[in-house]
């Protein structure tokens, strides 16, 4: 994987996960994997299509799913009901939403799909030949990890119509 | 959901499982689900963005998986293995790419993401606010579940009632007049 994407994500999910509960956020140690990705009990998967090619999942366990949906929606979850599912994807697309922006600013401009949660511990996904980037991130409710599995482009010069990119104030709504 | 968004995929499964693996294809019923999807056991992913929105996934069984791919490969294979992942994932790209090429005829242009393959049945797969068309096609090689989760760019857009519509054009008057 190209590592000059791994900053715009990193950076994003940074700046809008202490934003968002008010808390540092500590990075972890990066690394690589090829295998297929056991799932956590929460996983958040959204496809880029452009300039910057893959798939990104966002992954975490049920406690710190339900915590984040929490903070962010600003109401007390106790499960990961539908709200909370859809808080959970909302912070994964608002992140790679942000971090397209960011590939954009440096010349990579790409198209994120809708995103997908899957729950659920212990299924295999894999992202076939892509090898995926494993950033870890640590927040005050607890772990989340982002997987890379990005590639430049066949498509350099796509044009297809840009989807909204989300602000971050709705969150706070 | 669209039946227009629906038929390019169904067209395209079809044309696809008839051209690769030589199946004789029926439909069974097809179901709308808002629920999520409680995985098959090998589930393929793919994302569409662009005029057309979404996604769509490619449920089966091991053994499904198992026939179809010996039969696209041209070798027996036992277990989903590196070669045998890719195969189905290929499988998945096809339709999808193929469903893509009858979107753009009719207007739409989408690309397709790279394909995920989920292995591990009972997971539980959300498309949050998308409701989703369940298309089971029956093969001799086993079930090929379709779940089509798509939406038309701006078809989320309500029309305004007239009602609000005269409100909103209704001149301002004076309170208590």
């Amino acid at each position: 994987m190209n590592v000059k994407f791994l900053n715009p994500f990193v950076d994003a999910a940074h700046d809008i996960l202490s934003l968002e509960t008010h808390q540092p956020v500590q990075r972890g140690e990066l690394r690589l994997e090829a295998g297929a990705y056991q799932t956590d009990d929460a996983t958040v998967i959204i496809s880029l299509v452009g300039a910057v090619d893959g798939t990104v999942f966002y992954s975490m366990s049920k406690e710190v799913a339900v915590g984040l949906a929490s903070v962010l929606m600003g109401e007390k979850f106790e499960s990961l009901d539908r709200l909370a599912q859809s808080g959970i994807a909302e912070l994964g697309n608002v992140i790679t939403g942000q971090a397209s922006m960011k590939l954009a600013a440096a010349g990579f401009e790409s198209n994120i799909s809708t995103p997908s949660l899957i729950l659920g511990k212990g299924a295999s996904i894999s992202t076939l030949e892509f090898p995926r980037l494993i950033v870890p991130l640590v927040t005050y409710i607890g772990p989340m990890t982002i997987h890379l599995a990005l590639r430049e482009g066949l498509q350099p010069n796509l044009k297809t119509p840009q989807l909204g990119i989300p602000k971050v104030d709705l969150l706070n709504r | 959901m669209d039946a227009k968004l629906l038929n390019p995929f169904i067209q395209a499964a079809v044309e696809v499982l008839e051209a690769e693996v030589s199946a004789t294809v029926s439909r069974k019923e097809i179901s709308m689900q808002n629920s999520s999807l409680t995985s098959d056991d090998i589930t393929v992913l793919i994302n569409l963005i662009g005029d057309v929105y979404g996604v769509v996934m490619y449920g089966m069984s091991t053994k499904t998986c198992m026939n179809l791919i010996s039969k696209i490969m041209g070798q027996e294979f036992t277990e989903l293995n590196s070669l045998a992942q890719s195969g189905v994932a290929e499988l998945g790209n096809v339709i999808s790419g193929r469903a893509t090429i009858k979107f753009s005829e009719a207007g739409y242009i989408s690309n397709i993401s790279t394909p995920t393959v989920l292995k591990g049945s009972g997971i539980e797969i959300s498309t949050l606010g998308f409701s989703r068309i369940v298309v089971p096609l029956d093969t001799q090689f086993g079930v090929l579940t379709v779940h089509i989760a798509l939406r038309e760019k701006n078809s989320g857009d309500l029309p305004v009632p007239d009602a609000l519509v005269s409100l909103i054009n209704a001149p301002l008057s004076p309170k208590g007049s």
